[in-house]
Order: C-alpha cells, then structure tokens, then sequence
C-alpha cells in the first residue's frame, strides 16, 4: 500500500514515453509536407547501390551474391558495359516503397569472421547507409550466407596435391 | 498557337521551352546531381523545336508538378539534395516538384574479388 508511489511514477513515465513517441515518427508529417511539394521518387537501383557498398564496406564481407548471380557477374565484366555498376548490387535485393524498404543480401564471408557479428554489422551499416541516404526507413535486412572463403585456397601452391594423384 | 510571333529563321523560343531549359541548367548545375535522366520509362523529358529533346525535365500545364529526374552523386544524403534542388525549382515556378532519383553514381567500387 505504501508502495503506491513508486508504481505511479512509472506509469507517468510510459505516458511520457507513449506520448513522445507519435512525435517521434514523424515522418508522416515530412510526407504531407513532401505531397504538397511535389512526390520525391527513389529508384530501386539506388538502394540497391547503396546497400550493396555499405555491406562490402565491413572487412569480412569477401563478395557478394549467390553462386548464379556471381558466375554471371564474372561473365558481365568481360561484357562492355555491362560492368562495374552491376557488381555493385549483385547479391542485393530490394523492395522500395514510399517511406520504406525492405533489403535482402547474398553475401559470402571470408572464413575466420563470426558470421553472426559479421551479420550483425552488415546489417547496422546497411540500415545507417540507406536511411541516411535515402531517408527511407528500412524496414528489414535480411542477410543469406551462402558461402565461405578460404584464403589458403587462393594459393594453388598451398592445394594439396594428393587430391589430384588419388584418384588416378 | 498558331498566331505565335516567332521571329522568321529560327525556331521558336516561347516562354515555356526557355523556363524548361532554365529549370535544367539550374539542376544539372546542382552539386548533388551528376546528370539528368529520363526517369524510369524515360518518360521525363521535354520535346523542344529545333528537334530537340531535353531529357530530365518535363514541365506539365499550369496546376501540374514540374517533373524531374536526375542521377546524383553518392557522396551526399539524397533527401537534402532532393529538397535543395526543389526548392530551386520552385522558386522559379511555384507548386509541387517531383523529383525522381533515378540512379546513383558511385566511383568504382564494384571491382571487388
């Protein structure tokens, strides 16, 4: 019974809180103001440039898509044209809305990296990097290992070499 | 439209295609912005005489948005940009401003393993 107050208190606080809270997501207020200023449109390759930088920027990040999207990414930089701006999104996938997006990245990581640290930074850097730049907010990022890579295995000296001779 | 004075041996120049190249000078001149662009479905663009066809800029009858559609550089936030390079546009001609950003250009960064 004497307790009362300290409950008392804590609720003021949430009311506190609840009440901030609308006020914080304001961005429906940016977006009336947007309408009556005219639309902003934000294309899809755009977020797909930016988080795809933004996840390679965190060392432990080795490359970028699946196994398909890579061998053709290999075969589209022999292509004239077809370059350095489609490496930058392969293994990235977006959905672009008007206040949001949703992200999904391929990645494969350099063996040696916690994958779950390494998720975890990826995605912190991705969701700052696109609603910074963007000022959309992100809704989700969802993040596929697909692979590892072995540095050692970089070195064709450092193969073993019985693997080849067995099987003869 | 038909009694429109242009003067003999050149193209006409109303109003309308000197503010449409006004308003592209002004955008491309922004710092944010590394070309314009036709926008999605290459749709935003202005046809002027002298068959020309200016890409990025479309500016729609009195009461309609002044379309825009621009690369920009990806050194910046885009909202500031965007809202830069509207109000730009809009203190040339007040009323609502689309802008579409359509691609970002970013340095060679892709060339990655």
């Amino acid at each position: 019974m004497t307790e009362a107050t300290p409950p008392t208190t804590t609720t003021s606080t949430t009311a506190t809180t609840r009440g901030t809270a609308p006020a914080t997501a304001g961005s429906p207020a940016r977006v009336a103001e947007d309408t009556s200023q005219g639309r902003t449109t934000i294309a899809a390759s755009v977020v797909q440039k930016i988080a795809g930088i933004a996840a390679r920027e965190i060392s432990g990040v080795y490359a970028m898509g699946g196994g398909v999207s890579r061998a053709f990414g290999a075969i589209r930089e022999r292509i004239p044209g077809g370059g350095t701006g489609a490496a930058n999104i392969a293994g990235v996938q977006v959905e672009v809305g008007e206040k949001q997006a949703a992200i999904d990245l391929d990645i494969v990581v350099e063996y040696g990296a916690s994958i779950r640290e390494l998720a975890r930074a990826v995605r912190r850097n991705v969701i700052t990097a696109v609603e910074t730049m963007t000022g959309l907010e992100v809704i989700e990022v969802n993040i596929a290992v697909n692979d590892i890579h072995l540095p050692e295995l970089d070195d064709p000296e450092d193969l073993p070499a019985p693997v080849v001779s067995r099987v003869e | 439209m038909t009694d429109s004075p242009a003067p003999a041996g050149r193209a006409a120049a109303s109003p309308d295609d000197m503010f449409v190249e006004t308003v592209a000078a002004l955008v491309a001149a922004h710092p944010a912005v590394a070309r314009l662009d036709g926008g999605r479905f290459g749709d935003v663009a202005t046809y002027l005489p002298g068959r020309r066809r200016l890409v990025g800029v479309r500016v729609g009858e009195p009461g309609e948005p002044v379309e825009i559609a621009v690369v920009v550089l990806g050194d910046r936030p885009i909202p500031q940009a965007v809202a830069e390079i509207r109000s730009a546009v809009a203190a040339l001609r007040p009323g609502p401003v689309d802008v579409t950003v359509s691609d970002i250009a970013v340095g060679p960064l892709g060339d990655g393993p």
